[in-house]
């Protein structure tokens, strides 16, 4: 009996609701099929405004990329007003306007970075993929200045606050690193899934007894989001799934 | 097991022969060598070209090199896959030895991983060993083994050793009968598309313990 898991079927059933929710929201998640019929995921972008220490121009030789060890005072750029004005490379005009709306997250959102670190505007796109050999969903992401220049595992770090980052760091399998991507190939950035389970089993053993049906993305998202910048409005627990009955019944328990 | 051993033994100590070629863009103060190295397929291409590296670098301003980075014949080599993978996916079909070209500049973003050090291949090894003992022993063999054990399992590969890597890698290797054996056993597929053919070849290794170890069986299918 695993409660702490989600099959696949689940998994697809999970983030359809999610992006009728997010509809209505206006959170900008939508549904990206893959190659075959069933597998897809989760995709949003999102601008965001963050305090990060920019990486040097070259990287040092034969250095650790530790992400305690910040390197050189990045170059501290004063964001300009173009910066702000301009919409991002690829996201729409919805999305900018999204990310507008979210003044209330920007202050969460700024981290106490080191002098010498400067405010950007960045770009993030989050994926949300199922793993089959760990039957958890994984949020992948990756992070663009609006030049267009990828963000480093370092300053990717660096945006992530500081009450996250001690803990993140202490357990070498919670953490966040670069990995290739399943379905697209490419190089994202990922929040390790294999403590997922661990996570999610209290949650899900107190809706088991309360009979009460939780949307295992929605809830899961809303716990590992914040740490890489992505935040879930407590509005998607405020509305109800769309067939109670159909989704308790898939409330069984995986094959163990 | 015991049976496997000559098998496991020549897996581990495949060798591709290697030619290393500073591509003609880089900047350099005299004429680079080309510089042959014999590669193990079961490693890494980051773990095993420190020599490269120094080889290119007698010729070279310090400002003018970044991050260390291969291409064959144009395609961006990805170092987070085993040796033996890439030169089974890009180069099976050519004469040895493998010519790889080397840059220093100009990293694609968007197509390589980076890899500021050997403990983010450390990272990269072990998380593919314990995703392959999620499947096969819903990850409870990779988490009863101690810390220590896990850096036996990597500083065996890194330091090409193969009884100490194997003290180790049997654990994962045990498939206890009384349960059924392995809950899933791990495949990797690899599929390269060759646009001037019909047929996709697919490589598929059996990964008995998961990367490195490939037993390459080439199916060609007709899709």
């Amino acid at each position: 009996m695993s409660w702490s898991v989600l099959d696949e079927e689940g998994f697809s059933r999970c983030c359809r609701l999610l992006v009728q929710q997010s509809q209505s929201l206006r959170d900008g998640w939508s549904w990206e099929p893959g190659q075959g019929s069933a597998e897809g995921y989760l995709r949003k972008t999102t601008l965001r405004t963050a305090a990060f220490t920019s990486r040097p121009e070259r990287e040092p030789e034969g250095s650790g990329a530790a992400p305690e060890q910040h390197t050189a005072p990045g170059r501290a750029e004063e964001p300009s007003q173009s910066d702000l004005a301009a919409p991002a490379a690829s996201g729409d005009a919805d999305d900018l306007t999204g990310a507008e709306d979210d003044g209330a997250d920007e202050d969460d959102w700024v981290c106490r970075a080191p002098a010498e670190s400067s405010s950007r505007v960045l770009q993030y796109e989050y994926h949300v993929l199922y793993s089959c050999s760990y039957s958890v969903p994984v949020l992948y992401f990756r992070a663009f200045t609006l030049e267009g220049r990828s963000l480093s595992l370092d300053e990717v770090w660096s945006c992530v606050p500081p009450q996250y980052r001690a803990r993140l760091q202490q357990s070498p399998w919670n953490t966040i690193t670069q990995q290739e991507h399943p379905l697209l190939g490419q190089p994202f950035f990922l929040v390790h899934p294999c403590r997922t389970d661990e996570l999610m089993r209290p949650v899900m053993q107190a809706a088991q007894q309360q009979l009460r049906w939780v949307n295992y993305v929605v809830t899961w998202l809303s716990m590992v989001g914040p740490l890489v910048g992505l935040e879930m409005p407590l509005s998607y627990a405020a509305l109800s799934p769309q067939s109670p009955t159909a989704t308790a019944a898939e409330q069984e328990p995986s094959e163990a | 097991m015991a049976d496997d051993k000559d098998v496991l033994r020549d897996v581990w100590f495949g060798r591709i022969p290697t030619c290393f070629t500073l591509h003609q863009d880089e900047v350099t103060e005299r004429e680079a060598e080309p510089f042959y190295l014999l590669l193990p397929r079961v490693s890494y291409l980051t773990l095993v070209t420190d020599k490269v590296k120094k080889h290119f670098l007698k010729v070279m301003k310090a400002e003018d090199v970044e991050e260390m980075w291969f291409e064959y014949e144009g395609t961006p080599l990805k170092w987070h896959y085993p040796i033996g993978v890439l030169f089974d996916l890009h180069a099976s079909n050519t004469a040895l030895p493998w010519s790889i070209t080397v840059h220093f500049k100009d990293f694609p973003e968007r197509d390589l991983l980076h890899c500021p050090s050997n403990s983010v291949i450390e990272a990269h090894f072990m998380s593919s060993i314990k995703e392959a003992d999620a499947l096969k022993h819903k990850s409870q063999v990779i988490n009863d083994m101690q810390k220590k054990d896990h850096k036996q399992l990597w500083m065996g590969l890194q330091n090409d050793k193969f009884d100490q890597f194997w003290a180790m890698n049997r654990k994962l290797m045990e498939y206890p009968t009384e349960e059924g054996g392995f809950r899933y056993i791990p495949f990797r597929i690899y599929q390269v598309h060759t646009h001037t053919h019909t047929h996709t070849h697919i490589y598929i290794y059996i990964l008995a313990g998961v990367s490195p170890f490939l037993l390459t069986l080439t199916l060609t299918l007709t899709l």
